[in-house]
């Protein structure tokens, strides 16, 4: 019973984090029509940036803060130095073929994020940092039995409660989160409809720079920070997003959920080894049996 | 060019066959991305499939490298069939994610069973030596050159079979599905089986890849590491995706270019961090620049082949 509630507690507070990192995953995905591969590799620069600071003597919230605006404003410049080139090119012969014109801004982040990779050696040597929580990670104790639950998995969940209503609330109720919607939906109508498409790109890596590093931030007290401590948590996201539904907001938050309850039970009842193919599993089903996910749209082909 | 060889030094001799061992690997990616149009990051656990089912047949069974080796071939091939069921109904993204997660979790068996993978107490196999007849016909090599050796007729079977593959028909039917697989489908290519026909092929060479990587000493859950799959999608990227001289060049590049990085920064004063990471970073950007600028890479835009 213990376990179970332990791995209960767990999957809800690491199923909140993955639901962010999805969630920046299907917002570059909607709003400019990748996945960005190189996406945990901007929350690790990122939370190395705060780790720097905080070492220098700053307080933790600075850091904090300075390290969402960090990914923010790294969001945006690889969308200006790398995604815009990319969408400007002239057709080639090799961009002739639809799959090739899939496959290279695949290769495109890939390769970002091993410079942001190594950029990490450059800067900071990639040694590998312990990252503090703001608040205790020891259980609470509740009429003397120490709850799995921590301080830390509530400024979690309320964080990453926080996020997503804001998110729901800017796409729904603003102006400029209506023109991401109709960006995303159709960008040519956007276009002619007077909406400056490539901000409202920039604006989707922007805000997805800085969800990812948020969930970097979080995500890394629990374990160490090195430039390669979140690559799972890229590829846990990306499941998650595809479980969703890769089209979806609401189903990347539910699809986090569900990985992080996956994970959290197979670390518990099994061994921390069998995550990967634990991993595959889920991906291979759902990807067999529903491809759109939880809660994507239809899958339409144009002929 | 053996007598050059022979003149390097034991470390660059052993960048000879690790150079055709990755062309061996980039030729996988040559058929399978710049030829069908699929995208797999997975490359690195076909190479794993290779590599484990040769040491252990070498090991458990005292097969000879010469049986080992080739038997590779068909265990990649094997595992290519069953990823290409999977990557067959998938593409683009999907596609991507789906195999990098492949390249993430096979590893991951060989620590998960490990008694039967050794987990990473790894499996060590090498070469082993000349035979006699070698040595009495071209002399006694050292080790390194010895390791090319065993791999350079591997390699020109490779570049035999997929120069071949190129230029046949199923080599015109992967184009058509790469270009437009709505229009190849209504022609009457069976686009699915053909796909799952190309992970297969693909696969047999990144197996025969696998096996000559482990052989240059150990086997285990850390020698087929998911970069290994970037670095040969990097090279196959930088050399040139659509041809087989690409393949080389890319082998090449990515064998060779931290050395001459070194070799040229070597006059400025860097810090031991920056030396350290300076080859991967500019590999990562030569990756973003050739992807921006141009995407058929060094073979496609000097035009070193004739069908692209």
């Amino acid at each position: 019973m213990d376990t179970l509630l332990a791995a209960l507690f767990t999957g809800t507070s690491r199923g909140a984090i993955y639901a962010l990192v999805a969630m920046g995953l299907v917002l570059v995905w909607r709003g400019a029509g990748i996945v960005n591969f190189a996406q945990m590799g901007q929350a690790m620069f990122s939370t190395y940036i705060a780790s720097s600071l905080i070492m220098n003597g700053y307080s933790y919230w600075l850091a904090f803060f300075v390290a969402i605006a960090a990914g923010a404003l790294l969001g945006v410049f690889l969308d200006l130095a790398v995604m815009r080139p990319l969408s400007n090119k002239k057709q080639t012969e090799l961009l002739s073929s639809a799959s090739m014109r899939a496959a290279v801004p695949v290769i495109a982040s890939l390769g970002i994020l091993g410079v942001l990779q190594a950029l990490a050696g450059v800067f900071w040597a990639a040694e590998e940092r312990g990252f503090q929580a703001p608040f205790a990670q020891e259980g609470y104790t509740i009429a003397g039995r120490v709850m799995p639950f921590t301080s830390f998995d509530l400024f979690v969940m309320s964080v990453v409660t926080f996020t997503l209503i804001l998110t729901v609330l800017f796409f729904k109720k603003t102006g400029v989160g209506l023109a991401m919607r109709a960006s995303a939906l159709d960008q040519e109508v956007a276009k002619l409809s007077g909406i400056r498409t490539n901000g409202v790109r920039a604006l989707s890596w922007a805000i997805s720079g800085a969800a990812s590093s948020l969930a970097g931030l979080l995500l890394t007290p629990t374990s160490n920070l090195s430039p390669y401590t979140l690559d799972l948590a890229l590829i846990i996201g990306f499941t998650a997003a595809v479980v969703g539904g890769l089209d979806s907001l609401p189903g990347s938050v539910i699809g986090g959920f569900i990985l992080g309850f996956v994970i959290s039970f197979v670390n518990y009842y099994l061994t921390p080894e069998d995550i990967y193919l634990a991993i595959l599993a889920v991906l291979v089903f759902v990807l067999v049996v529903r491809p759109r996910g939880i809660l994507g749209g239809k899958d339409t082909r144009r002929v | 060019m053996f007598l050059a060889a022979s003149s390097f030094e034991p470390y660059n001799q052993g960048q000879l066959a690790v150079t055709l061992t990755l062309f061996i690997g980039i030729l996988s990616i040559v058929i399978l991305t710049g030829i069908s149009g699929q995208i797999s990051l997975g490359q690195s656990a076909l190479m794993a499939v290779g590599g484990y089912s040769t040491a252990l047949m070498i090991i458990n069974l005292s097969m000879s490298l010469w049986i080992a080796i080739p038997l590779s071939i068909i265990s990649g091939g094997v595992a290519g069939l069953l990823l290409g069921t999977v990557a067959a109904r998938l593409s683009g993204p999907y596609l991507a994610g789906t195999t990098l997660v492949v390249a993430l979790a096979i590893p991951s068996i060989a620590t998960r069973f490990d008694s039967i993978f050794k987990g990473d107490e790894v499996l060590e196999v090498d070469v082993g030596y000349p035979p006699a007849w070698f040595v009495r016909a071209f002399g006694d090599p050292t080790y390194e050159m010895w390791q090319f050796y065993v791999a350079l007729p591997f390699a020109l079977l490779a570049l035999f079979f997929a120069s071949n593959l190129l230029l046949s028909r199923s080599g015109r039917v992967w184009r058509s599905i790469r270009d437009h697989e709505i229009a190849s489908a209504l022609a009457g290519v069976k686009v699915s089986r053909q796909k799952v026909f190309v992970f297969t092929i693909s696969a047999s060479f990144a197996g025969l890849a696998g096996a000559l990587y482990g052989l240059r000493g150990s086997v285990g859950p850390s020698t087929y590491p998911t970069s290994l799959s970037l670095l040969l999608l990097t090279g196959a990227i930088l050399g040139g995706i659509r041809s087989i001289a690409g393949a080389f060049i890319g082998s090449v590049l990515v064998v060779f270019l931290p050395d001459w990085i070194d070799l040229a920064v070597h006059s400025f004063e860097l810090s031991e961090q920056v030396s350290n990471y300076l080859p991967a970073l500019v590999g990562g950007i030569l990756l973003i620049l050739t992807v921006v600028l141009n995407p058929a890479g060094v073979a496609g835009g000097s035009h070193l082949h004739k069908h692209k």
